[in-house]
């Protein structure tokens, strides 16, 4: 870990998330990084989500589509446990989250913690925690969840806020920060975490149509650089652009996957037809 | 005979206690917001020479113990010739003091009033006055509910000071008969129970007032 | 009043606010401990807490002091004065403490807590590093503020005897047979200290706004 500080290119940090997905699968019930089974949940009797099942491999890209209200962003959440689901399974590198395997009941508190540390949240607001500065709130959890020295948590951060573009700002606080600022803060903050797949949830919906830009383009890197990443998003172009497979969910339903090409020139469903007509 | 039935014979004392606190009280929260609203009124008139001196009222008042007002009421103006009996310095003072305290309440709401209803109101050729009173006042008294409510439990536990100054309120009731027959704790037990209940019913009073308001529409307080 | 009433005033002034000072201190501590145990929602104990706060907010000040000050010898507890005039301010700004800590926490956004638990930390890690260091922020105006009704109601400790900044007037004016010089110059001082503490609300909130963005 030590070398990350002293030599901030980018390949090293690349290998060692690499190695860690795949340390992970050695001997695992499958190599997916991420794998819903059958996931339904209902918020008062509504069905948000009905008999899901999605994988992510290691290093792929997965962004999921659909209208507001088709329940993307709660499939999201569901993913690191921050919504309960009614019934389905959710592994992420073979280990079952939220439940534990051998007692059948609910995971611990600190079981959970410890799954969620390997998973990264990416929200829509942003969420920074606004009484630290920028440079805290990308150590505060390498520090504190997962017990890293405050001299090696900086050097990392300071090498993801490098790849965001934020390392001059690394003593300023949130509320100073712009909007496009503080999600690339946001997303150096998740990847000081070196989780297994980071989740982005409508990253670029809070950000003014100029700010969108910059917030993109950081994503884009990191995909280019063998991230696993799940993304809601409603930006087509980006999505085409950057995933390795595309997911629609209509009505709590997933209706269609595809790779992008696929997806975009050859829906298979009428609906998607619609609504790919729709954005332009 | 049980201590209970001591304070049970003294019930007269407690009873005249407990008129002559709900009496000040009432009293003079009247006058208080009917002055904390004049202040406001007063303070409408951007260029009123009322200002400075107003605004300094206000200000002393909230810098100021209770206590002490009463103690300058009380003591220190027989030194100008003034000399007032307990219960009228009590009052006075309850009613100045406290009369700053709901100015700078209503103030405060005032300030977050759109000014757009009021070019509305002078559009449709209301005077000043009558603007105040039928669309200014009504709006701050639903909005400063919460704070008005606080405001009266402090003018309720503030009359229990002049308890120093010799009127004969709750406080004094529980104080004589604990030093008449040595009931101390079930003498302030009674009393204590009497100021709860008027802050409950005020309480009540005040929850009943907030739903009239969010019929209306004033939900964001 | 001549000049040897100063040291009587200023000695007064102390008293007050050595006085308030530990009682401030122990109402904001045992203020969060209540706050949190009625988070807790733990049943019996939360009913206790709820008429403890309820009773404290309508108790006067002058009403509590006495009760403390005469019922503890009848309890046999020998209670100093010092002590009894503590006990009734600390138990009244304690409720009033309370209820500022537990607005706080209650309204501590959704968001940052979510934030904190994506990162796998704890609901304790969550508290102590995420939510308190902001409720300390966002607390800190209404507290404050209490601080001020706290000297405010100060004065209550007189009727047991305390000689504090408005009993000492009587003292002076016992003497000098003009009570309106000591009342003035204890007001004086009165106001340069809730003064004061009007001013650091006014930082505070400043601070306190700066966490809302």
């Amino acid at each position: 870990m030590s070398n990350i500080a002293s030599n901030v290119s980018m390949p090293s940090t690349e290998a060692s998330a690499d190695n860690k997905a795949t340390d992970h699968a050695v001997g695992n019930r499958s190599d997916h990084v991420v794998e819903v089974r059958r996931l339904s949940k209902s918020f008062d009797e509504v069905e948000v989500l009905r008999d899901i099942d999605l994988e992510v491999s290691s290093g792929d890209v997965v962004t999921i589509l659909g209208s507001s209200g088709s329940g993307k962003s709660t499939l999201l959440r569901c993913i690191n446990w921050l919504e309960k689901p009614d019934r389905g399974t959710i592994h992420i590198s073979g280990q079952r989250i939220g439940i534990d395997e051998n007692s059948r009941k609910p995971m611990s508190q600190k079981a959970l913690a410890k799954m969620r540390a390997k998973t990264a949240m990416v929200f829509q607001s942003f969420n920074l925690w606004p009484h630290l500065t920028v440079l805290n709130n990308v150590t505060e959890a390498p520090i504190h969840v997962q017990g890293k020295k405050r001299e090696e948590a900086e050097a990392l951060a300071l090498s993801f806020l490098e790849k965001v573009g934020m390392a001059h700002k690394r003593d300023a606080y949130p509320f100073t920060l712009s909007g496009g600022q503080k999600q690339r803060v946001a997303i150096a903050r998740a990847l000081a975490m070196q989780p297994e797949v980071i989740l982005f949830d409508e990253p670029t919906s809070a950000l003014d149509p100029e700010l969108v830009g910059e917030v993109l383009g950081v994503i884009k890197s990191l995909s280019a650089e063998g991230y696993t990443m799940v993304i809601v998003t409603h930006e087509m172009d980006f999505a085409r652009a950057v995933s390795d497979q595309v997911v629609f969910l209509e009505k709590g339903l997933l209706i269609e996957k595809a790779d992008p090409e696929t997806f975009f020139t050859q829906p298979k469903t009428d609906r998607v037809k619609r609504f790919l007509e729709k954005q332009h | 005979m049980t201590n209970w039935d001591i304070v049970w014979d003294s019930r007269d004392l407690l009873w005249q206690g407990f008129l002559n606190t709900l009496s000040l009280f009432s009293v003079a929260i009247a006058l208080a917001f009917l002055l904390g609203c004049l202040i406001v009124y007063r303070l409408e008139d951007p260029k009123t020479r009322w200002r400075l001196p107003l605004r300094s009222f206000i200000d002393i008042m909230r810098m100021l113990p209770f206590l002490v007002l009463v103690y300058l009421l009380y003591y220190g103006l027989p030194s100008a010739g003034i000399r007032l009996e307990a219960w009228w310095a009590g009052l006075i003072g309850l009613t100045f003091y406290h009369g700053a305290y709901f100015a700078e309440i209503l103030r405060g709401c005032r300030v977050t009033l759109s000014n757009g209803q009021i070019e509305a109101a002078y559009a449709h050729g209301f005077t000043p006055s009558r603007m105040f009173i039928r669309l200014i006042l009504p709006q701050l008294m639903i909005q400063a509910r919460p704070l008005i409510g606080n405001q009266l439990v402090y003018a309720l536990k503030d009359t229990a000071f002049l308890f120093i100054i010799t009127v004969k309120d709750l406080t004094w009731a529980a104080n004589s008969i604990s030093a008449t027959y040595f009931v101390p704790t079930e003498a302030f037990v009674a009393v204590i129970g009497f100021y709860w209940l008027i802050s409950l019913v005020m309480e009540m009073a005040i929850r009943y007032a907030g739903r009239f308001g969010h019929k209306r529409g004033f939900d964001h307080v | 009043m001549d000049a040897s009433a100063w040291p009587m005033l200023l000695e007064g002034a102390w008293t007050t606010l050595w006085i308030s000072g530990i009682s401030i201190a122990i109402g904001i501590i045992s203020g969060l401990g209540i706050a949190l145990l009625r988070i807790a929602k733990i049943p019996v104990l939360e009913q206790c807490l709820v008429l403890y706060i309820s009773l404290g907010r309508a108790t006067p000040l002058v009403t509590l002091t006495l009760f403390i000050f005469l019922t503890a010898p009848s309890l046999g507890l020998n209670m100093d004065r010092s002590l009894a005039g503590i006990l009734a301010l600390s138990l009244n700004t304690t409720a009033f403490n309370a209820e500022v800590w537990r607005g706080a926490f209650n309204n501590f956004s959704r968001d940052q807590r979510e934030a904190a638990m994506a990162c796998g930390m704890t609901s304790f890690t969550c508290f102590r590093r995420i939510m308190l260091p902001q409720m300390v922020i966002t607390s800190l105006p209404g507290l404050v503020n209490e601080m001020s009704f706290l000297i405010k109601g100060s004065p209550s400790i007189a009727v047991i005897g305390i000689v504090d900044l408005t009993r000492v007037t009587n003292r002076i004016s016992a003497v000098t047979y003009e009570p309106l010089p000591p009342i003035l110059a204890a007001a004086v001082l009165y106001m340069a200290i809730i003064g004061g503490l009007i001013w650091l609300q006014r930082i505070a909130e400043r601070h306190a706004n700066r966490l809302a963005i």
